[in-house]
């Protein structure tokens, strides 16, 4: 039972496990994510993979969206500009994984850079409309530079390699997956215990008062821009070992929106939301569809008019958690474990 | 001697059970948009394919095995499609399995063919699934979309009068839908003798095409050929045209074919041709009749018509039917390298009418016909014969 939070330190106020006990979850969670690959089937292991490699680019829209309050509706571009650099840097000068991947994440964070400028002159809806350009852009860009992005057809890569070991089956990109994952979350959330991610958060509560205490706005915007391209860039290159082909059509505007979906019902600003949102907007449609599969067992018409339900609760369901909970999964999650805090005990 | 005794007893009612006893099962999976983009489709193909399963079994066409067909809603998502094709596969593991788009079958093949090694056909007609030397699992069933450009290329440069050198514009979206036959069809008419004299590039459900239809009108082709829409721009494109007074015959390849176009282009319809790789449903052919009559029997409520996915996905039931069948035939154990090995060897096959005669060459079947619109019918009927190309 915790009973208090005294805290005497601001290193005590900055940590990120402020119980014993927290600290311990993660230990039996990192003990249960080893452990999964070797209990999972191939189907549960590629949605894991999907979840891993989701949660690393809705990370970076966290960092972006979340923490420093710049709207980005093009996110999924420069998961492709990663994924493209990665594929290119693999066929076409050769580069082991471990080299390629990082050479995705450049590239999507130079992209960021680029395109993270007009950041300083607009924000809010001005923004977003400027990164839908982007999308747009960069689409029309992986579609028609046929040359370097074998156009429509796309790029196949040969899957990762690591002193004669290959990464080909689900399984064992789940080790890439889940490392560069558990790593990214693991710097994302020491982010901001450092100068530059507060100074992130300053700008997003007020980008005023940030520049009168001193922080460089367009430095901060476009450093917030350059790291989240390069999450993005870095999700990319996992997607190429993952799916081993990239194709334009890959990384369409809805997937942009999927990222805003994931960290907004995740929790915008939260490393955990993040996760939570991640995992939830990949794997309760396949829960329902899991779902509508038993029911047709049942009635086998039922499919025609069932399938496109699934569609609606899961609408229903976003926006039921927005209005009960503005604050995202990862609000709820903090409730319950309060709730807990003080078990058997009421408040 | 007890020992061979007992073996020789079990090995004699080993066979006794499978002749007399229950019938061996082979699963055939799918991944179906029935939701999503292509849900136009995905309901056609799934109730085409599970029918055709189902009529097999009837007939009994694969001697002592029954056929059973399972399928799944993929949403027309890549993601979902090949997750769904992951699960299908550790829990039931079918001996084939039908795929719902281009992009599942790419994203599925490396799996397919270092892991899985089952027969693997689907929904997409791209040329790149049908190259066995990549994908040496996956077949198109019919015609690629290259064969379907030089079905209709053909088509036109006979039709061609002496010394005159027909022109044509190829209209297509910015998809790998559209461009697939774009190439190839610039290569093939050139070696017809036609010209290519305008390429025209518009977004998928474009509605305003003026731009696009003053480029034709200035181009002024005696032919457009239509690649990587369903619907939405072509009616607005002909529309246009026909308001700018061109004399164009306009052309489309498979997913464009279906009667439906004739009633949204009204007496625009007129003159509106293009490819269909299979026979229509109301067509007066042995296997269409049986087709109607089976739809009749068993799903009354929709038997008036059925339209060209349905019997998309209905041949490729035969196909698999048909590979499977030359399979047991030969007494092999039904896998995927059988099952190809076995698509390899069908030739001339006499579909009686669901489509022309079927040889199987670099896993593909490249037969189609030229089909014209009936406006006063509402109709589309024959222009040419079957056609095949190479």
């Amino acid at each position: 039972m915790l009973i208090g939070n005294y805290k005497v330190s601001y290193a005590a106020d900055q940590a990120i496990f402020r119980t014993p006990a927290s600290r311990a979850w993660l230990w039996v969670l990192l003990g249960v994510a080893v452990a999964f690959p070797f209990v999972a089937g191939d189907y549960f292991l590629y949605l894991a993979n999907l979840v891993g490699i989701f949660t690393i680019a809705a990370l970076g829209l966290n960092i972006l969206t979340g923490f420093t309050g710049q709207i980005s509706l093009g996110h999924a571009a420069f998961v492709g500009v990663g994924a493209y650099a990665t594929a290119i840097a693999a066929t076409r000068l050769g580069l082991p994984f471990w080299l390629a991947v990082p050479a995705g994440g450049l590239a999507a964070c130079l992209a960021g850079a680029l395109v993270g400028t007009p950041s300083l002159r607009i924000k809010g809806l001005y923004l977003a409309i400027a990164t839908l350009a982007a999308q747009v852009i960069l689409e029309w860009v992986f579609t028609n530079w046929t040359g370097m992005t074998g156009g429509i057809r796309g790029i196949n890569v040969a899957p990762a390699g690591l002193w004669g070991f290959e990464f080909d089956t689900d399984r064992r990109v789940y080790f890439l997956v889940a490392g560069l994952a558990a790593f990214h979350t693991w710097a994302a959330a020491n982010l901001f215990r450092t100068r530059v991610g507060r100074a992130f958060i300053a700008v997003r509560d007020r980008d005023i008062s940030a520049e009168l205490m001193g922080i460089d706005l367009f430095r901060t915007k476009i450093s917030a821009f350059m790291i989240s391209s390069y999450y993005a860039g870095i999700a990319g290159g996992l997607w190429v070992y993952f799916a081993k082909v990239v194709t334009p059509e890959s990384f369409p505007l809805s997937l942009s929106i999927q990222f805003l979906a994931m960290i907004i019902v995740g929790g915008l600003g939260s490393i955990k939301g993040t996760l939570f949102g991640a995992v939830f907007v990949t794997l309760v449609p396949e829960g329902l569809r899991a779902v509508v599969q038993g029911a047709t067992a049942y009635s086998p018409d039922a499919m025609s008019w069932l399938a496109p339900m699934k569609d609606i609760v899961f609408g229903a369901m976003i926006v039921g958690f927005l209005v009960f909970e503005p604050h995202g999964l990862a609000e709820i999650w903090n409730r319950i474990r309060r709730f807990f805090w003080l078990w058997p005990f009421p408040k | 001697m007890t020992m061979t005794l007992k073996s020789t007893f079990a090995a004699l009612l080993a066979a006794a059970m499978t002749t007399a006893g229950a019938q061996e099962e082979i699963k055939i999976g799918a991944c179906q948009p029935i939701t999503g983009r292509f849900a136009f489709a995905g309901g056609q193909l799934n109730a085409g394919l599970g029918d055709s399963i189902a009529f097999a079994n009837e007939q009994g066409i694969v001697k002592g095995k029954k056929l059973t067909y399972f399928f799944e809603d993929t949403g027309y998502d890549t993601e979902k499609a090949v997750a769904s094709f992951k699960k299908m596969m550790a829990q039931q593991n079918p001996a084939i399995m039908y795929g719902e788009s281009t992009g599942q079958g790419k994203a599925i093949t490396p799996e397919l063919n270092s892991k899985y090694k089952i027969m693997y056909g689907s929904t997409s007609f791209s040329s790149e699934l049908a190259d066995p030397t990549t994908h040496p699992y996956s077949f198109v069933s019919g015609p690629t979309y290259s064969d379907q450009f030089g079905i209709l290329l053909q088509y036109i440069a006979k039709g061609a009068a002496k010394g005159v050198r027909p022109k044509v514009a190829f209209f297509y979206s910015d998809t790998e839908f559209g461009k697939d036959p774009i190439a190839w069809g610039k290569q093939r008419a050139a070696e017809l003798g036609i010209d290519v004299v305008a390429e025209v590039v518009a977004k998928v459900g474009a509605v305003d095409v003026t731009t696009e239809v003053l480029n034709l009108k200035k181009a002024k082709p005696d032919f457009v050929i239509f690649q990587g829409f369903v619907m939405a721009p072509i009616p607005e494109v002909i529309r246009a045209a026909r308001d700018h007074g061109l004399k164009t015959t306009f052309m489309s390849t498979f997913w464009s074919m279906d009667k439906g176009i004739i009633e949204k282009l009204g007496e625009d319809a007129e003159g509106y041709m293009g490819v269909n790789p299979y026979g229509y449903y109301y067509e007066d052919t042995p296997a269409m009749n049986a087709m109607r009559k089976y739809n009749e029997r068993v799903h009354p409520a929709e038997a008036k018509y059925r339209p060209n996915s349905y019997i998309q996905g209905w041949f490729t039931g035969m196909v698999y039917v048909e590979a499977l069948r030359r399979t047991v035939a030969a007494g092999k154990p039904v896998t995927g390298d059988n099952l190809m090995a076995a698509l390899a060897t069908i030739k001339d096959w006499d579909t009686n009418g669901i489509t022309g005669k079927v040889t199987f060459v670099n896993n593909k079947a490249a037969v189609g016909r030229v089909y014209r619109a009936n406006v006063a019918k509402g109709i589309f009927e024959p222009a040419s014969d079957w056609i095949y190309v190479k």
